[in-house]
């Protein structure tokens, strides 16, 4: 039956087709979508045809021939989810043939001119930092990837360590869930010095949404999501060597290589490998403000990833081995002379990171939305510190599993993704006399539900149910919506749960440098999020502005209380504890290979403290600036033979700890607030390319601004105000770098 | 005044004298090259933007002849040649360095077939 009705119904369309051929010549556009990826045309049914800005739209039949009316518009947009969309620019032609690319081959192919851009067909707002915009910071690795990013900020942890962390919509990293090629990867214990641990030549692209980010990934993702795309070993360059030292002693070199392995035939399934090689080292005492203190620790990092793929008609492969070892010691130079005893104040690290990854995915070739993927991740993470007297040692094991399938319901306006995920954590933590123990075992299962009505509105509705050891069962409903107001206009909403198990001493290191007491006023419950955002995306020729809100909301927070001098309290959040953030960024670009930036945002955090005195007050965050101006300027000669960058950021005042060596804290509701001042940072860049070399030169910090006390009693660290973990601003000042980069056998 | 009228009048006859020194600075030349496709395009393209003395560059894949526009203080048609050739293309007489060519993708040997993506 419904055979026959389709035969009556192709007669039919054909007779119509037909009919309006002969009857509507030049008043109809008729045509035939074609898909060519195996050198073999096959008709891409279902296809969505429509006048760009208009509403007449009409989708293509079993053959791949569509018919439609003229319109005012001169724009043709043939799309299909699973292929790239193509536009065309129509006069008088009447009959079409349309060859889609599917969207996996060109992704590998495309590349962005710009050095920041949005993806546009992302319901999640997401700015992607590409390998050109790295190349801005030439500085060395992912925590100082975002520098030439509005929405993520580095800030200074402490004076000691040299860990980095970043904040978004206002917020530390590690409400950001980060995700290396998609596996949750910057988490747990890594979280202190995880974003050290990933060479900017390493990467190839970085993707940062902002907001709650898709189920498929986990429950983690709170204020948004960070995925860092490594390079490729069949996309990089056969050879990449990168070479930097810089003023403070530092010394780096990283090594790629990538090989593809000759195929017999055509046919024949193709290998690839890539070795990716870090070592850098820095062994200079540097002690600027002369306070007998390491100003950066000595360091030696050695870091590795083998990685293989395999690639054949019906599936691809990834997988592959991570080894890292980085060993730093900071804190007093020389035994202070002034005191009797032989005692010296010392902090070090020694971190071992053993990690293996597999990605798998079926492929069906005749159907490009349709996929079937597997993600198995294993780690294991040792990290040993000494923070004078006291040591810490922390262990974490961690086993990963993520099984995706994608799908449509008929058509592919209807898309969904489903899968099953498995969550092993083993954390053995150690700190003095404390110990912190726990094993987490998590199945979860997701579905994600993708609605697009043509290139107007794409909304995407997830949830996850997970079955977690210790806290029960966890529901996680996320929420985004896209919509395409006109051709330059976009808007973005999402709303999304997130929920996170906290790992104190990795999250606070910094505070570990100094002479508080650590306690645990209760048993630390899982942090749950409530995230809104709404986004809007301007567009004019090349130039862009965006504007964004974002309001998070704690429903539990892990609260680090420092405002004690001699405690450092953790308990579970009571009352308010919220973060708002306002950006708004305009790109420019009013000239060729000219690009400005000129970006502002407004956070407005706050938490409530108290419970260490039985108190509830609700005060701003520490640490987080309240407003924060970024200006970024980059020229550069055709084929960037010669390239100028300079960077200026704002930050504004922050709150700070009172760290007067005289004050006594009796009271929450009572105590002076008191802020770090406002300072400004400028970076500058110039590089020169050459056939295979390239090399640049820059500074950072160039004002040479540098906190006057990063530590307060330096010259007593083992006395009872000792604290090295309130520092706001930089501590060393002006670098100086150098670098170059030598590439050989590009694939274009 | 007569100063000024003094200094305009050395002014000029300095200017007369560096335009009658000079050469013409840029000169054109279109050379034969063994290109495949975009890629090679984009390649050579590429690699002569970021040698010296090279203004611009077009390649043309219908006949496979690049048009240079480059400073003829800075270089010369045989040193253009030679970088082309170190590419790993034929530029007209000089054959392509073999250690360059072999190192390019298949899809841009010699040996392929001409192709347009």
């Amino acid at each position: 039956m419904t055979n026959q009705l389709q035969q009556a119904f192709n007669w039919l369309l054909t007779v119509l087709l037909f009919l309006t051929i002969r009857i509507g010549f030049g008043q109809n556009v008729n045509g035939v979508v074609l898909d060519k990826t195996n050198s073999k045309e096959e008709p891409i049914i279902g296809a969505t045809v429509n006048w760009l800005g208009t509403k007449v739209a009409t989708t293509t039949d079993l053959e791949g021939k569509f018919t439609i009316a003229r319109a005012k518009s001169k724009k043709l947009v043939i799309s299909f989810v699973g292929y790239k969309s193509d536009t065309l620019d129509i006069s008088n032609e009447t009959d079409l043939r349309v060859y889609l690319q599917s969207e996996n081959q060109l992704q590998e192919v495309v590349v962005r001119s710009s050095s920041t851009s949005m993806d546009r067909l992302s319901p999640i707002h997401t700015e992607i930092i590409t390998s050109k915009a790295l190349a801005k910071a030439a500085c060395c690795n992912l925590s100082e990837s975002f520098e030439t990013n509005a929405s993520v900020s580095v800030s200074y942890a402490d004076a000691v360590t040299g860990a980095k962390q970043i904040q978004l919509l206002g917020l530390a990293g590690t409400y950001v869930q980060t995700n290396v090629e998609n596996i949750p990867s910057i988490r747990g214990l890594a979280t202190t010095f995880g974003l050290n641990y990933i060479p900017g030549t390493w990467i190839q692209s970085i993707d940062i949404g902002k907001g709650a980010g898709s189920v498929v990934n986990g429950y983690e993702s709170m204020t948004g999501q960070i995925n860092v795309e490594l390079q490729k070993p069949d996309l990089a360059e056969k050879v990449y060597l990168n070479t930097y030292v810089n003023s403070l002693g530092r010394g780096e070199i990283n090594l790629n290589l990538a090989h593809i392995f000759k195929q017999k035939q055509e046919s024949k399934p193709k290998w690839s490998v890539a070795l990716l090689s870090h070592g850098s080292t820095m062994q200079t005492t540097i002690d600027k403000n002369n306070d007998n203190f390491y100003d950066l620790p000595k360091y030696t990092q050695a870091n590795f990833i083998n990685r293989w793929k395999y690639e054949s008609d019906k599936m691809v492969a990834q997988f592959g081995v991570k080894y890292l070892y980085d060993t730093r010691l900071g804190g007093q130079i020389n035994k202070n002379p002034l005191s009797l005893d032989n005692l010296i104040y010392r902090f070090s690290n020694t971190t071992n990171r053993a990690e293996f990854f597999s990605k798998t995915a079926k492929l069906y070739q005749s159907k490009p939305y349709r996929g079937l993927g597997l993600i198995l991740n294993g780690v294991t993470h040792d990290s040993q510190s000494q923070f004078g007297f006291r040591p810490y040692n922390g262990k974490q094991n961690t086993l990963y599993g993520n099984l995706i399938y994608q799908d449509i319901f008929g058509n592919t306006n209807h898309s969904y993704k489903a899968g099953l995920s498995f969550l092993y954590d083993k954390y053995d933590e150690k700190f003095a006399d404390l110990t912190y123990q726990r094993e987490e075992i998590v199945k979860g299962g997701f579905f994600e539900y993708t609605y697009k009505h043509l290139e107007k509105l794409t909304a995407v509705a997830g949830t996850r149910l997970d079955f977690h050891n210790l806290y029960g069962t966890i529901f996680t409903p996320r929420l985004h919506v896209l919509y395409n107001a006109t051709e330059n206009t976009a808007l973005r909403l999402s709303a999304g749960k997130g929920f996170r198990t906290a790992n104190p001493f990795a999250e606070y290191f910094g505070n570990l440098v100094s002479s508080r007491t650590v306690r645990f006023l209760e048993t630390i419950n899982p942090e749950i999020s409530w995230n809104y955002g709404v986004s809007l995306t301007k567009t004019f020729g090349k130039s862009n502005l965006i504007i964004d809100l974002y309001h998070t909301r704690f429903q539990n927070q892990l609260i680090g209380d420092t405002e004690h001098p001699n405690f450092l309290y953790f308990y579970n959040s009571q009352g308010n504890n919220y973060a708002n953030s306002a950006q708004i960024e305009l790109n420019l670009v009013p000239a060729p290979r000219l690009e400005l930036k000129v970006a502002y945002r407004y956070s407005d955090v706050w938490q409530t403290l108290g419970k260490s005195l039985n108190q509830e007050i609700t005060v701003r965050k520490m640490f987080v600036p309240r407003d924060r101006v970024l200006l970024n300027v980059g020229y550069a000669l055709p084929y960037d033979k010669w390239k100028f960058d300079v960077t200026l950021q704002y930050n504004g005042q922050r709150r700070i700890p009172n760290l007067s060596t005289t004050y006594v804290h009796t009271s929450y509701e009572s105590m002076p607030i008191q802020y770090a001042p406002a300072f400004v940072n400028l970076n500058a860049q110039v590089s020169r390319a050459f056939r295979r070399w390239d090399i640049y030169l820059g500074g950072e910090n160039l004002t040479n601004f540098r906190q006057k006390d990063p530590i307060v009693t330096p010259d007593n660290p083992f006395g009872s105000r000792f604290d090295a973990g309130s520092a706001w601003g930089p501590v060393v000042g002006r670098v100086i770098y150098f670098g170059t980069r030598y590439k050989l056998g590009g694939r274009i | 005044m007569k100063k000024v009228i003094s200094i305009l009048t050395i002014l000029l006859t300095i200017s007369i004298l560096t335009f009658a020194v000079e050469p013409p600075k840029t000169a054109e030349i279109k050379i034969k090259t063994s290109a495949k496709c975009g890629m090679c395009k984009k390649r050579i393209e590429r690699d002569l933007g970021v040698s010296k003395g090279i203004v611009n560059s077009n390649l043309n894949l219908d006949d496979k002849v690049v048009t240079i526009t480059y400073n003829t203080k800075k270089t010369s048609p045989e040193k253009i040649k030679e970088v082309i050739s170190k590419i790993g293309y034929d530029a007209d007489e000089v054959v392509a360095d073999q250690k360059s060519h072999d190192a390019l993708p298949s899809c841009c040997q010699k040996t392929s077939a001409s192709h347009k993506d």
